[in-house]
């Protein structure tokens, strides 16, 4: 078969790639989007693993997708409706909960039953949080500057940044340098006293990493979460119609609208360089498919040293992709059940049912499951973030029925001995013991259980080491180091071959910003 | 508390519920600090309105925010907290009083009564404790919240001295204007403080959260023959403005509550100068941001402005209208112009029934703000913007001679 | 002396160093200390027995620009650091000694090439890296850090400026190393140098010398160049002469100035009228007025213990409160009858990065850990164990109970690497962090003052905003580890807060 000529190939079909693909496309440009999958979405899938459950397999909320993207892809139009999510309730040990409704004065009133004092830390760390969020939000849009280069791009980036600083107040500079550089048990210690309240505040600051809240580090990541929006409200979550994989068709059907090609189980075995230059892909199957421009939405780690040979790349930037983290630590576990969980603190359909149901008692509890982890056990006693997506979206499963989505924290990717169908197993029964605690009758209602393993994650979403970020947000692999020094602006040290997904600024989650801001740098080399 | 599931999944209720739920006819029900309380007991405010001013009030005030400091570092507490001198507080005495941030800026606003040589009442719009406890280390002192074991109820009107001397055991004809003392009424326990938020004479009587039905029992069939009317939180908010009593997140931001610099406000600012003593001894939250002020001037006032009849009248008769009032008192920002720039803005406005007259709490740049100053401010006629013109007033526009007699 | 310009409360070396600087630039300058003896942590303390003159730390000497501008030569402080440091050993298991210097010298080439060829390659870059970046912390730690407020920026930023543009000069391959690695955790600093678990562990253990990280938490990298800067490298150096000839130094140094310091003078309050400083009150009732006063006292100490929570701002206060101090190193002598089996130099017992996170682990919880970091440095008969985790604050007990089990845990850990210790031991005292805030006034037993971690540090140290030594009490200065510069021996801080000193009263 000869070589098929295309202006930009999009390797990996995840909301990223799409986003890239969709964005290019609506620049005039010819684009394919190659997918190893016979489905898209990557970690972005909802798939019916048992007929007429519907299973967000991998990520499962959302609240940190770009407006702009929502909006320039006109992805409503394309079948995207994000649901609000707007409790959590927190099980506690004594048989009582804690709940962060979606009324403030609700919530409050439920805060001050635990605690008066936490009560009034609880709005003023809101706010305080929302302010640092807004002032450190303008980050996501812009292009990361090499500090090491003197070019007239990277100063004018330089700059920019230079301006979004000074355009903070003093204290916001205090709070966000604070925040990035304390652990998520320090900074909730200084403002709260209620073990719950702290567990479940915690838990953002760990989602996607391989920490425990008393890392340093993790108070970033939970000022991470606290980026979303939905309709303009901070640290608002929501479910998409049809789980996450309803993001990543919507995107899918945008794509195609513009004109993308889309073509599944299709997995890429290199990128072709030619005079120093990327020129296309060949496929496992031995296709080869031209084009002006390559950009990858895999991970850094596939992208750079399965992709490409190492004699295409300097020293450094090898070192560098080699050194990049990706330790997976998360798991799933998806339940199809014949009923809902009962929870005996709160018994009865309820609007418990209707949010999030976080397993986290206490920091210690998680920091606990985070020891399991970091000598290569799963955690005993996880850190589970449960939603019931049936109550949200009643096409999930059939009537009656229900399905639920856990997220569950630590299963760590080098797991002692290795992952296998035995290990697997155990780690489900934790987690289904875990939550049996809390809800009797969840054994008896389980018809279907699908258990996912940081190790199936590299398997399903072809995501190396399966961590859901592409690489875990650590301070030295953010910004300008994310994913290596000087290649934070998306392109790579090969010409023509560009790198646009959750591995590269801004980082993990469904935010999209990554292939968007990817595209755009793709465009402006455009001649 | 968490005995039936989801029974604490609504909004809390004050101790009077149970007698203004039936009364409340037209179910017009308002949020207050996470209760529900009446907004309105008809569909119409004037009555309730006409007894703040004509005769007596009944309104459950509850919601507000109450505190209990007490032990041998309450008044240094207190001190440290506020711009006021507490320390010179007589027992019994009630001081009105904003209080700030280090910045200089309000936080919020609210009531101090000195129960005794060490022990104090704070009554606050926002929840209070965390500050306080912030304020307390290293003082010996027990802070406790009494918000919701205590009830309180806001006796308004020229008859409310009658009514009251009616069902209390000790008259009230010596109580004088902010000062509190403790009663029996109703064969409970309270204690009763010549305070209020509506610029007439009025009482605020606060009582154990168990007494509140035979207190407001008690006090409405005392106040039978006077004309005594239970009151929404509506009809106050009008009286408010005319007794020129500004509301904390409507006529200011405060200073915790605001996203950016411009929107915090000083004491100053808000026309509370006379409550900031830069003369007491020692630190106090605020003392050299408002030494600062105090020496270089505001940049702004909260000040009345009455908008003249006749050129209100005119600017609806240029479109065929007769002037259109709205029924209660408005919360949205209105732009006040002086030569057809800027100079500031009104943030309550309300059509003043006693005084027939239109009037604002503005907030108006230096130097726009002296007394008399001629100024236009935005109305919205028929869809299009007019301006209306008016005059510079100091605040209170209505305070009767009774009201601190 | 009556009416000093300046009293200094403290006489720890970093409170010595600024009040000589200040002398020196003619200010009449009086010391405060509340022992009997100056010092602080350079100075034993009689209730230790045998080893009353061992100071708590290891080594440690002076900037030699401090030595300089003191004239500490002049007083008998040896005009350079000792020069054989010694080496840094870690027991293998096999019963050999993984033997490091910070160079390239052939007995540690050697001894890493036994462990594996392709470390021992990497070790003169490992070396060379190391130098530069603690070069550039020490430049770091010299320049004064301005607020954060674009007026102040503007006005004091050239220093931080020049600062960035120094980093840059290190060239682009140690530019992004350094910018990386102080975020690192030892762990992944380690592992992406080299391969030998017991060569990772040996340096991992530095990374987390004397402050509550474990091998695995962000920052160890900040503590493995800070360590560094300060020991020059790897094992401990001591000034020739030891801990007491510093302390003496700057003793004769302050009074050949005209500085008086009094010793057995415990400061009970820092005299504070409307956020003015006014001077101190002794706890014997005494009062002295000046119009300056630094402390040398830890900031949470100085800040609500001797100024009181009552004359600050709140939001400051709760800052104060919040500056994370939770010392966790305890210190055991063992009096031995000298057949201990100890090699000289620094010894450190750290099998394994996880053997370090594992010790970590139990401080989390508030318990000792079973099995512990230890560092041991002898002087012939006397064995010094740095005991880590020990943490201050205990769950489900207190010191006095944990005492033994800390003085059995560390003897059982050294005897395991040396079997002849066991045998030799004489007497045994302890430190532990309770010890340490009751005797030397460290709060909860914080060594720095202030956990060394990345929220504390840089113009965050002690807190946001006020790393430049001043307090919202006007005329009241910090000049004690616990601020920007300070962490360790090495006089950096009570240089800089003496300069700041100085710099303000220049501008009148």
């Amino acid at each position: 078969m000869s070589a098929q000529q295309y202006d930009a190939i999009v390797i990996g079909a995840g909301h990223n790639g799409l986003i890239a693909a969709a964005y290019l496309a609506r620049a005039g440009k010819k684009v394919i989007v190659l997918e190893r999958n016979p489905y898209i979405g990557g970690a972005t899938s909802t798939r019916e693993i048992f007929p007429g459950y519907r299973f967000t397999e991998f990520s499962y909320v959302v609240s940190l997708l770009r407006p702009e993207i929502i909006r320039d892809l006109e992805l409503p139009r394309h079948g995207l409706k994000i649901l609000p999510l707007p409790s959590t309730v927190t099980p506690m040990d004594n048989g009582d909960y804690l709940a962060a409704w979606e009324d403030h004065d609700l919530t409050r009133r439920e805060i001050y039953r635990h605690s008066p004092r936490d009560a009034e830390a609880t709005d003023e760390y809101s706010r305080v949080m929302a302010r640092a969020a807004k002032a450190i939000k303008p980050i996501l849009g812009v292009v990361p500057p090499d500090p090491s280069s003197l070019s007239w791009r990277d100063l004018a980036r330089l700059l920019q940044l230079g301006r979004f600083g000074a355009s903070l107040s003093e204290q916001e500079r205090y709070r966000i340098a604070k925040l990035m550089m304390q652990s998520a048990g320090d900074l909730l210690d200084e403002w709260f006293e209620f073990d719950p309240l702290k567990g479940t505040k915690s838990a953002s600051g760990i989602i996607g990493t391989f920490l425990g809240p008393r890392s340093p580090g993790t108070a970033y990541v939970l000022l991470h979460h606290y980026m979303g929006e939905i309709d303009g409200a901070f640290r608002a979550w929501g479910f998409a119609k049809g789980g996450t994989g309803g993001i990543a068709q919507a995107i899918a059907n945008s794509a195609k609208a513009l004109g993308v090609e889309l073509r599944l189980s299709a997995p890429v075995e290199k990128v072709i360089v030619t005079g120093g230059r990327a020129t296309g892909v060949a496929l496992a199957n031995g296709d080869e498919l031209k084009a002006k421009v390559v950009m990858s939405a895999a991970d850094p780690k596939r992208s750079f040293l399965q992709f490409l040979d190492p004699q295409h790349l300097p020293d450094d930037f090898l070192a560098a992709i080699r050194n990049f983290r990706v330790r997976g630590s998360s798991g799933k576990v998806n339940l199809a059940l014949s009923e809902l969980p009962q929870f005996t603190c709160l018994p009865g359909e309820g609007p418990l049912h209707r949010g999030a149901i976080s397993f986290s008692p206490s920091i210690d509890y998680i920091e606990r499951a985070y020891d399991d982890a970091k000598y290569g056990r799963f955690s005993e006693r996880p850190y589970i973030d449960a939603i019931i997506p049936s109550m949200i979206d009643r096409d999930m499963a059939p009537p009656g029925h229900h399905v639920m989505s856990c997220f569950v924290q630590y299963a760590p990717y080098d797991i002692e001995g290795g992952w296998d169908d035995a290990r697997r197993e155990a780690f489900g029964e934790a987690v289904i013991s875990t939550i049996e605690r809390h809800a009797p009758n969840i054994r008896r209602a389980i018809v279907g259980k699908q258990v996912i393993t940081p190790k199936d994650i590299e398997q399903m979403a072809g995501i190396t080491g399966g961590n859901i970020f592409h690489g875990e947000l650590l301070l030295h692999q953010l910004f300008f180091l994310r994913p290596a020094p000087q290649w934070a602006d998306f392109r790579t040290p090969v010409p023509g071959y560009y790198y646009g997904a959750s591995g590269a600024h801004p980082g993990g989650g469904i935010m999209g910003a990554n292939g968007r801001l990817a595209a755009l740098e793709v465009l402006k080399d455009w001649r | 508390m968490n005995d039936a599931p989801y029974s604490l999944y609504r909004l809390k209720r004050t101790p009077f519920h149970e007698r203004v739920a039936p009364l409340c006819l037209p179910q017009n029900w308002r949020r207050w600090a996470g209760c529900i309380t009446v907004g309105s007991y008809d569909l119409g405010i004037d009555r309730e309105y006409w007894a703040i001013r004509d005769a007596a009030a009944l309104i459950d005030v509850s919601p507000l925010m109450k505190y209990l400091v007490e032990g041998p570092d309450a008044a240094r507490l207190l001190d440290r907290i506020t711009p006021r001198n507490i320390h010179k507080m007589a027992i019994g005495q009630v001081f009105y009083t904003g209080w700030c941030d280090d910045d200089g800026k309000l936080l919020d606003d609210g009531t101090v009564t000195r129960l005794g040589e060490r022990s104090f009442r704070l009554t606050s719009a926002e929840p209070s404790l965390r500050w306080l406890a912030m304020n307390a280390v290293g003082m010996d002192v027990t802070i406790t919240e009494a918000t919701d074991r205590m009830a309180a109820l806001s006796l308004q009107g020229p008859k409310s001295r009658a009514v009251l001397n009616r069902c209390c055991e000790d008259g009230l004809d010596t109580l004088r204007f902010f000062r509190m003392a403790p009663n029996r009424l109703g064969g409970r326990s309270v204690t009763i403080s010549r305070t209020g938020y509506t610029g007439d004479l009025g009482y605020e009587i606060w009582m154990d959260a168990a007494d509140a039905l035979p207190v407001w029992d008690a006090i409405m069939a005392a106040g039978a023959d006077h004309g005594i009317v239970p009151c929404g939180i509506l009809a106050m908010d009008m009286a408010r403005v005319e007794a020129g009593l500004f509301m904390i997140d409507v006529d200011y931001t405060a200073a915790n509550h605001a996203w950016i610099a411009g929107q915090k406000s000083s004491p100053y600012e808000m026309g509370l100068g006379w409550t900031v003593n830069l003369d007491k001894p020692g630190y106090f939250v605020g003392r050299r941001a408002l030494e600062r002020e105090h020496r270089e001037g505001s940049a702004w006032r909260l000040v009345g402005l009455e908008v003249d009849w006749e050129g209100l009248e005119r600017v609806y008769a240029e479109v065929g209208l007769p002037p259109q009032i709205p029924g209660t008192a408005v919360r949205g920002s209105l732009p006040v112009m002086r030569d057809r720039q800027q100079v500031g803005y009104a943030s309550t406005s309300t059509w003043s029934p006693i005084l027939k007259k239109y009037i604002a709490l503005v907030h108006l740049e230096r130097p726009h703000f002296e007394p008399g100053t001629r100024v236009e401010i935005e109305i919205t006629v028929e869809h299009h913007r007019r301006y209306a013109p008016g005059t510079v007033v100091a605040l209170p526009f209505y305070e009767p001679e009774w009201k601190k007699k | 002396m009556a009416n000093p310009d300046i009293i200094v409360i403290g006489a720890g070396h970093n409170g010595l160093v600024a009040a000589t600087y200040l002398a020196r630039a003619g200010r009449k300058v009086l010391v405060l200390e509340r022992r009997e003896v100056p010092g602080g942590q350079l100075a034993g303390d009689a209730r230790i027995g045998a080893f009353a003159t061992r100071p708590i730390h290891a080594g440690g000497q002076l900037r030699a620009d401090i030595v300089r501008d003191l004239g500490l030569a002049n007083h008998g402080l040896a005009s350079e650091a000792s020069a054989d440091a010694g080496a840094y050993l870690a027991p293998l298991p096999d019963g050999r000694m993984l033997r490091l210097a910070a160079s390239t010298d052939a007995a540690t080439l050697d001894s890493i090439r036994a462990l594996s060829p392709r470390d021992a390659e990497r070790w003169p870059e490992f070396v060379r890296f190391m130098n530069s970046a603690a070069a550039y912390l020490e430049a770091g730690q010299a320049t004064p850090m301005p607020r954060l407020a674009n007026a102040d920026l503007l006005e004091q930023g050239r220093p931080l400026a020049a600062l960035a543009w120094k980093l840059r000069r290190l060239g682009r391959t140690d530019m992004f190393r350094f910018m990386r690695v102080l975020t690192m955790s030892a762990v992944e600093f380690a592992e992406e140098w080299f391969e030998s678990e017991p060569l990772r562990a040996a340096i991992g253990a530095v990374a987390i010398h004397g402050v509550s990280i474990g091998s695995m938490s962000a920052g160890g990298g900040y503590v493995l160049i800070h360590n560094w800067l300060n020991r020059g490298g790897l094992a401990h150096r001591g000034t020739r002469g030891g801990a007491q000839d510093m302390v003496n130094a700057l003793v004769a140094a302050l009074r050949a100035r005209g500085g008086e310091l009094r010793t057995s003078a415990p400061v009970a309050q820092v005299l504070v009228e409307r956020q003015v400083v006014r001077g101190v009150r002794l706890e014997s009732g005494e009062e002295i007025l000046a119009g300056t006063v630094l402390s040398d006292a830890d900031p949470r100490r100085t800040l609500l213990g001797l100024v009181g929570a009552p004359e600050l701002p709140p939001e400051f206060v709760w800052q104060a409160q919040s500056i994370k101090m939770r010392g966790s190193v305890a210190k055991v002598h063992v009096l031995t009858d000298g057949q201990h089996g100890i090699p000289g130099g620094t010894v450190v017992i750290a099998p394994t990065t996880k053997y370090l996170e594992r010790a970590y682990d139990a401080a989390k919880y508030g318990q000792v850990s079973e099995h512990p970091y230890l560092e041991l440095t002898h002087s012939g008969d006397v064995v010094s164990i740095h005991y880590q985790f020990a943490p201050y604050s205990l769950r489900g007990g207190d010191w006095q109970a944990m005492r033994a089990t800390l003085e059995r845990r560390a003897i059982a850990t050294v005897s395991e690497r040396f079997a002849g210790f066991r045998d030799s031991i004489r007497e045994v005292r302890s430190i532990t962090p309770f010890d340490l805030e009751q005797t030397w006034a460290l709060t909860e037993g914080d060594l720095n003052h202030g956990q060394l971690i990345l929220d504390q540090l840089l113009f965050m140290r002690p807190i946001p905003g006020w790393s430049d030594h001043r307090t919202p009490v006007d005329g009241l200065y910090l000049c004690g580890s616990g601020v920007h510069g300070g962490g360790g021996v090495s006089g950096v801080s009570g240089r800089n807060a003496a300069r700041r000193v100085l710099r303000v009263s220049a501008r009148g």
